[in-house]
């Protein structure tokens, strides 16, 4: 049991190294953090709950339009960008980006990565 | 009587361990255990009690800096602490302690000093540090044999024994013997990743003084606070203009809200500290158009706060309409009585027979904009989410 959270750590370790990516974080679809690699925890909550809403509202309103579920939901800021993924039906993933680094490769290991998170939690 | 510190374990164990009597934290591998036997000595001390803690793992200067860590300060206290040094000569070092076991590789070292304190000191608190740590170095058989006089001992005088274990892969008849006859009230604390709620959890596997009563609670171990009980998720539900989002500001620590024109449009997230409690706080948008984000959102509760406007019965029917669509029935839910200070208002009997709700659901009169009514709609819900039938 303890293993599936070492699993869950590695999966956001690995994803934290990625160039440009500040902080990211595990979730669940309903909302509540899983694991978060963040500066503080108390924030991790929040933005857990905040991106399963978004991604949630996303998927609903594109559904509703007959286009499918949304790869990804991708805000941005002056200061930075916000990506919420979709990982299997239980979970998703969140990376917080700076906004000097291009997106290609973050969105590759972000892919990557959500696969991986589908498999553990399937 | 001696309460053990952890919120909701004295309730269950009808008020702490009574004089005489032993207890064993039963601590699976990989779970943040040790802070129990510790949060004990820490409450043991601030009561004014007598305390012993055997050091085995660590150096007791150490370990003395870790309490702080959780924001405990025992420096008041150190006339009543007294500290059982088994480390330092295990690495050949000098101790500053008073009482040093000075092989601790053989429970004969042991058993001078214990025993010898269980006759000299008042009645007390005696905690060790990690008794798996003595057994790793003592033998199984022997560590027991001798766990088994020093309980004997502690009985005829009037000490409380308390022990952190952690259970590596013993032999199965040293775990039987620990889970079953060796002590009077065992308590397994354990981790679990289920769907998704990732956690640690306490529940009384075993004791003789108290009803057991099966339950197992979450927690989370915070620096500093110590062991907090968790409850991952709470919902606030309620129809429009009810006064959901004031509520869960007014309860909440801290909170955020996504708030468009005066409404919520996505939800509120608010995180509690109350009374050793530690809990998340979602507040749903009221209106119908949101409702598929309602759905997503409710997962996974473990209680709900139905907030309804007292001045507006009309709403009623959306109120239960709401209950419908979190999932909410069978959950431990609270109707929470707002804006009673309005002229108008129904009282809580009146909203009931309105509502037609069952006589076994709480109904707490609220001003939630002046955090009337607020802590103790809490109270009442963290009590039957917890409650030990």
């Amino acid at each position: 049991m303890p293993d599936t959270i070492d699993m869950v750590d590695k999966i956001l370790t690995d994803l934290k190294k990625v160039g440009g990516v500040e902080a990211c974080a595990a979730a669940s679809r309903d909302g509540l953090l899983i694991r978060g690699i963040l500066q503080k925890e108390q924030l991790a909550e929040s933005i857990a709950a905040m991106s399963a809403t978004m991604l949630g509202a996303a998927e609903t309103a594109t559904i509703e339009f007959g286009k499918g579920i949304p790869q990804r939901v991708i805000v941005e800021t002056a200061n930075g960008r916000l990506i919420a993924a979709g990982a299997g039906p239980k979970a998703l993933l969140i990376v917080i980006v700076n906004s000097e680094t291009g997106l290609g490769l973050i969105l590759l290991e972000l892919e990557k990565a959500a696969t991986k998170l589908k498999e553990l939690l399937a | 009587m001696v309460e053990t510190g952890i919120p909701k374990l004295d309730e269950f164990l009808n008020g702490g361990i009574p004089k005489g009597k032993s207890l064993i934290y039963y601590i699976q591998p990989g779970v943040e255990g040790e802070v129990f036997g510790m949060q004990t000595v820490y409450n043991a001390l601030k009561k004014g009690g007598n305390c012993v803690l055997v050091v085995s793992s660590t150096i007791p200067d150490i370990l003395k800096g870790q309490f702080k860590e959780f924001g405990w300060d025992i420096q008041p206290y150190v006339n009543r602490l007294f500290c059982v040094d088994a480390y330092n000569p295990l690495i050949g070092a000098p101790s500053n302690e008073k009482y040093i076991v000075s092989n601790p590789d053989n429970i004969e070292g042991f058993n001078k000093i214990i025993i010898g304190l269980i006759k000299e000191l008042p009645p007390s608190t005696i905690v060790f540090g990690s008794l798996s740590t003595i057994m790793d170095l003592c033998g199984e058989k022997e560590t027991i044999e001798a766990v088994r006089e020093w309980n004997k001992m502690a009985m005829l005088y009037d000490h409380i024994m308390v022990y952190n274990f952690t259970a590596w892969p013993y032999s199965e008849e040293t775990l039987k013997l620990i889970k079953g006859e060796l002590f009077n009230a065992v308590i397994s604390i354990g981790g679990i990743a289920e769907r998704v709620i990732f956690g640690q959890y306490f529940g009384i596997l075993k004791s003789d003084w108290a009803k057991e009563i099966k339950k197992s609670m979450l927690f989370r171990v915070l620096r500093p606070g110590g062991i907090k009980l968790y409850i991952p998720k709470i919902l606030v539900t309620g129809p429009f203009d009810s006064g959901k989002s004031t509520f869960v500001h007014a309860l909440s620590t801290r909170a955020i809200s996504v708030d468009r024109l005066g409404t919520t449009i996505a939800m509120d997230h608010g995180h509690v500290d109350y009374k050793g409690f530690s809990a998340d706080i979602f507040g749903t948008p009221g209106q119908e158009r949101f409702d598929p984000i309602i759905k997503l959102l409710s997962g996974e509760s473990m209680g709900v706060f139905l907030i309804v406007d007292s001045t507006n019965p009309t709403d009623f029917i959306r109120a239960k309409q709401m209950l419908e669509i979190t999932k909410s029935y069978g959950l431990p839910y609270v109707v929470v009585a707002n804006k009673q200070d309005l002229p108008g208002a129904l009282t809580p009997e009146e909203i009931r027979s309105q509502f037609n709700l069952p006589e076994d659901v709480p109904i707490v009169p609220a001003v939630a904009k002046d955090r009337k009514g607020v802590f103790e709609a809490f109270e009442v819900l963290i009590d039957k989410i917890t409650g030990g039938t």
